[in-house]
C-alpha cells in the first residue's frame, strides 16, 4: 500500500468554476476530498450598512448589484417590503409588469446557470446558446427600462416605466421562440451521456438536510418538497396564475438541472398568461407621498428568486431612511451546505457539486 | 393620508421657491432631535408598557410632528406598536388577527413547558403578514429554541432568517422560523445588552445558523456563546469594530 | 450508448444554418433603444439648481453650485458649475427622473473608457457638449404650470 499524505489546495478567488470570488480550501487526500473550507467576503460592499443613509428609493439601484444575475427580484424584494409596511396598494398594469420582468429575469437567471454548468462539466455549446437567447431577455429589458443588467426598474408603489408600444407582444413572441429552444436544449443536454455520467447520482443528498442548512429554491426542491413561495406564501398577482412546482426525485445533480429547466417552462407559462391578462390602460404608479416616510415597525417577507428564497427584513422608525435592513440572500444559506457535499468526493467533482448549488457572490457577499 | 397632502404642499412651495425641501426637511430633522434628548437621556428601561402609549396611533390624522416624537423615542418605544398595551389598544378598532389563537396556543404550550416569565412578550405583528412574535431575554433563549425545535407541536426546522438588530439601547437577534410539518411559522426576537451582547448559539439546533450567527459577530459583534467557529465571515480578519453597530465609525468617511 | 451525442450534434447543424447573432461591435457601434441610460447630456439654461438630482443621487456623484439670477428682473438661481464624477455614477437614472425641468437628461453613448481616471470627471461644459442621441422621455417630476411644461 502507497503511503498517502493530506494536502490543502487552494481554488480561487480567481478561479473561473467559482463563478465569481469565491475561495475554497480544500483538504485532500490523493484525489479525494477530506475537507472543504469556503472563504467568502471578497466582493462584500456593505450594502446594508450603505442603506442605513439611503433614502427607499436610493436603496433600489444598490439592490440590482446583490444577485446581478436577477435583479429584477431584488429590486422586488425591497419595494415590496416597503410596500407592506407602508400598507400601499398597487395598480394591476404595474403587477402584471412585475411579474412579467421577474419572471423572464428567472429564464435568464437560469439560462446563465445552465449554460455555466454545463461549461463547468466540460460542454461548450450549451453555453453560447444560453448566451444567445438570454440575449433576447436582456435585449427586452433594454428597451422596456434602459439597462441590461442593472436594471433599477421598479419603485415603491409601481414600476417606473411602461411598457413600451409593442413591448408585451415582443414578450408573447420571445415566449414562443422559448417554448421551440427548450426542445433544442433538452435533444442537446438532456440524454448527453457525458452529462449523464458526471451528474447522475453525485452531490446527494437528503430533505431533512437540506432543511437543516435553511436551502431554498431550486436546492430544496430536488429532494423533493414543493416549497416555492410563489405558491406557499403567494405575494404581487402569484395566485391568479396557474403553474407547477417541479420538484426532484433523487437529489441529485442530474434532478436539479431538470428541476431548473422545468422551472424555466413553469415560468414562461406564468409569462404566457400574464401577457394574456394584461390590463388595457391604467396607471403603472400607485398614490405614494413624494418623501417615503415608512411607518415604524418591523416586517420580514421573503420572495422566490432564482435561488431560493430572497428575504428582506426591514426595521424601520418612521423616518426616510430604514433603521436596519437585512436581505437573506438564498446563496449565502445554500453555498453553506458545500462542505457536507464535498467531504468524500472526488476533485474532480468540486467544480460540478459547487455549479449545482447555483451561487452568485455578488448576493454571497452582499 | 395626510402625508400626501402635506408632500403635496410641499410640492407647490417648491415650484415657488424651487428650493424649499432640503431646509423643510432640516426642520423635521431638529424637530426629532430635540425630542430625541429628553429620551435618550432616561434608560433602557422605558420598556414600560405605558410608554407605548404616545407612538401608538400612527393611523391617526396627526401629521408628522407627533408621529416624528414616537420615532424619535429611543427604541424601547420602536417597538411601541406591538407592546401589550398597544395590543389591547388596537384590538377595539381592529379585528383580532386571524393567527391570535394560534399565538395564544404556543403562549400556553410554552407556559407549561418553561414556566411563566420565559417569554417576555408576545404579539402577532400585523405589518409583517400577521406572523406570531415573541420576545425573549437571551437567558432563556436556548431553552425556548430548543423546545420550539423539538416539540412535537411545533418542529419548526426551517430557519428563514437571522438577523442582528443594534437599537442602541439593546441589540437584538430576530429569528424566523418555518414549520414544514405544521406549515406554521414564528418570529422571535431575542434581546441582549449592548456592551456585552451575548446570545447563545443555537448552531446545533439549526445548521443554517452557523453562517449567520458568524455574520452577525461580523457586523454587530454579538458573541454567539458556544459556537464552534465564531470568527468574521464577510469584513477581513483583522478589521477593526462591526460597522452595522450604530456608534461605529468608518475609517475613512470618504468611502 | 451514443445516441445523445448524436442528437446533440444534430442541433449543432441544424444552428450552422442560422443567421450570425454576434454583433461587430468595436466596428460597428451597437444601435441602443431609446431608454437607454446613458451619459447624461445636461442643459445649464433649462436648470433652476433645485439640487434634487444631487440629493437623490445614490452615490454622490454629483456636485453643483447656483449663484443668482444675472439678470436683476428674474427671480431664483442660474447654474454656476455642475460636475459629475464618472468613477462612482452608476448610470441608475434617479437624477433624471426628479429633475422637475429636464436640465438633465439621459442620452444613448455610453462609451466612457479612458486613459486617466481624471478624465471622468465631467464638467458642466463637456456634459453640455454631449448633447448627442438624446433620449425622448426623461423626468417623471415635470412641473406643470398652466401654460404646459416650464422651460
Amino acid at each position: 500500500m502507497l503511503r498517502t499524505e493530506e494536502m490543502l489546495l487552494n481554488v480561487g478567488p480567481q478561479h473561473p468554476s467559482t463563478h465569481g470570488v469565491l475561495r475554497l480550501i480544500v483538504k485532500i487526500d490523493g484525489e479525494m476530498i477530506v475537507d472543504a473550507e469556503p472563504v467568502i467576503g471578497y466582493l462584500h460592499r456593505g450594502t446594508e450598512k450603505l442603506a442605513e443613509d439611503l433614502n427607499y428609493t436610493q436603496i433600489i439601484p444598490y439592490t440590482d448589484r446583490m444577485d446581478y444575475l436577477s435583479a429584477m427580484t431584488n429590486n422586488y424584494a425591497i419595494v415590496h417590503a416597503t410596500e407592506q409596511l407602508m400598507g400601499l396598494e398597487i395598480p394591476e398594469r404595474a403587477e402584471y409588469l412585475r411579474v412579467i420582468v421577474m419572471e423572464l429575469n428567472r429564464i435568464a437567471s437560469h439560462l446563465v446557470w445552465m449554460g455555466t454548468y454545463l461549461l463547468d462539466v466540460g460542454a461548450m455549446s450549451p453555453f453560447l446558446y444560453a448566451f444567445r437567447d438570454r440575449e433576447e431577455i436582456l435585449n427586452l429589458f433594454n428597451e422596456l427600462c434602459g439597462a441590461r443588467i442593472t436594471y433599477n426598474y421598479m419603485r415603491v408603489g409601481g414600476v417606473k416605466w411602461d411598457a413600451p408600444p409593442g413591448w408585451i407582444e415582443k414578450v408573447g413572441t420571445f415566449v414562443e421562440y422559448m417554448k421551440k429552444q427548450m426542445r433544442d436544449y433538452h435533444a442537446l443536454i438532456t440524454g448527453n451521456e457525458i452529462f449523464i455520467s458526471r451528474t447522475k447520482g453525485v452531490g446527494v443528498y437528503s430533505k431533512e438536510l437540506a432543511i437543516q442548512y435553511g436551502l431554498s429554491g431550486a436546492n430544496l426542491r430536488v429532494t423533493g418538497i414543493d416549497w416555492d413561495l410563489r405558491k406557499k406564501q403567494p405575494y404581487s398577482i402569484y395566485s391568479r396564475f396557474e403553474f407547477d412546482v417541479p420538484t426532484g426525485k433523487t437529489g441529485d445533480l442530474y434532478d436539479k438541472y431538470l428541476c431548473r429547466m422545468n422551472e424555466v417552462v413553469e415560468s414562461l407559462k406564468i409569462i404566457e398568461q400574464a401577457v394574456n391578462q394584461f390590463p388595457e390602460g391604467g396607471s403603472i404608479m400607485g398614490k405614494v407621498p413624494r418623501v417615503l416616510r415608512v411607518p415604524e415597525g418591523e416586517i420580514y417577507v421573503g420572495i422566490e428568486s432564482p435561488r431560493g428564497e430572497l428575504g428582506c427584513h426591514i426595521v424601520s422608525k418612521g423616518k426616510d431612511k430604514p433603521w436596519r435592513l437585512k436581505f437573506r440572500r438564498p446563496s449565502f444559506y445554500n453555498l453553506q451546505i458545500l462542505p457536507v457535499l464535498l467531504k468524500g468526493e472526488n476533485i474532480s467533482n468540486l467544480v460540478a457539486i459547487l455549479g449545482g448549488i447555483d451561487i452568485v457572490l455578488g448576493e454571497v457577499d452582499c | 393620508m395626510s402625508h400626501e397632502e402635506q408632500n403635496e404642499k410641499e410640492l407647490l412651495k417648491e415650484e415657488k421657491e424651487l428650493q424649499p425641501e432640503p431646509s423643510a426637511d432640516a426642520k423635521t430633522e431638529k424637530k426629532e432631535g430635540e425630542e430625541n434628548n429628553p429620551v435618550k437621556a432616561e434608560p433602557g428601561e422605558s420598556d414600560a408598557p405605558v410608554t407605548a402609549k404616545p407612538g401608538l396611533p400612527p393611523k391617526s390624522s396627526v401629521p408628522r410632528a407627533p408621529r416624528a416624537a414616537g420615532a424619535g423615542k429611543a427604541r424601547p418605544a420602536a417597538g411601541a406598536r406591538p407592546r401589550p398595551a398597544a395590543k389591547k389598544a388596537e384590538k377595539k378598532p381592529e379585528e383580532p388577527s386571524p393567527l391570535q389563537p394560534q399565538l395564544d396556543r404556543f403562549l400556553r404550550l410554552l407556559k407549561d413547558r418553561l414556566g411563566e416569565g420565559a417569554v417576555k412578550e408576545a404579539y402577532i405583528n400585523r405589518a409583517g403578514s400577521h406572523i406570531p412574535t415573541l420576545v425573549v431575554d437571551k437567558e432563556h433563549w436556548l431553552s425556548l429554541a430548543q423546545l420550539l425545535k423539538e416539540e412535537e407541536s411545533f418542529q419548526f426546522d426551517y430557519l428563514r432568517l437571522l438577523s442582528g438588530v443594534d437599537y442602541e439601547t439593546h441589540m437584538e437577534v430576530v429569528y424566523q422560523f418555518y414549520s414544514f410539518a405544521h406549515g406554521h411559522q414564528i418570529a422571535v426576537r431575542v434581546k441582549t445588552g449592548r456592551d456585552e451582547a451575548k446570545v447563545p448559539s443555537v448552531s446545533h439546533l439549526w445548521k443554517a445558523a452557523d453562517w449567520n450567527e458568524r455574520e452577525a459577530y461580523d457586523l454587530l459583534g454579538i458573541h454567539f456563546e458556544n459556537h464552534p467557529n465564531l470568527r468574521r465571515i464577510l469584513m477581513p480578519d483583522d478589521w477593526v469594530g462591526h460597522p452595522l453597530r450604530k456608534d461605529y465609525e468608518p475609517l475613512d468617511k470618504e468611502v | 450508448m451514443v445516441l445523445g451525442l448524436v442528437k446533440g450534434l444534430g442541433i449543432t447543424l441544424k444552428n450552422m444554418t442560422k443567421p450570425r447573432v454576434t454583433y461587430r461591435y468595436p466596428d460597428e457601434p451597437l444601435k441602443m433603444p431609446d431608454r437607454f441610460r446613458g451619459i447624461q447630456y445636461l442643459d445649464p439654461e433649462k436648470c433652476i439648481v433645485c439640487n434634487q438630482c444631487a440629493r437623490i443621487c445614490p452615490t454622490d456623484c454629483i456636485q453643483l453650485t447656483g449663484k443668482k439670477n444675472p439678470d436683476p428682473e428674474k427671480k431664483g438661481k442660474v447654474l454656476d458649475t455642475f460636475d459629475i464624477n464618472f468613477e462612482i455614477c452608476i448610470l441608475c437614472d434617479l437624477c433624471t427622473e426628479v429633475c422637475p425641468t429636464e436640465a438633465i437628461v439621459m442620452t444613448n453613448n455610453y462609451e466612457l473608457a479612458v486613459y486617466s481616471r481624471d478624465e471622468l470627471f465631467k464638467d458642466i461644459r463637456w456634459l453640455h457638449e454631449n448633447n448627442q442621441n438624446i433620449r425622448s422621455e426623461n423626468s417623471t417630476n415635470l412641473i406643470k404650470k398652466p401654460g404646459g411644461k416650464t422651460t
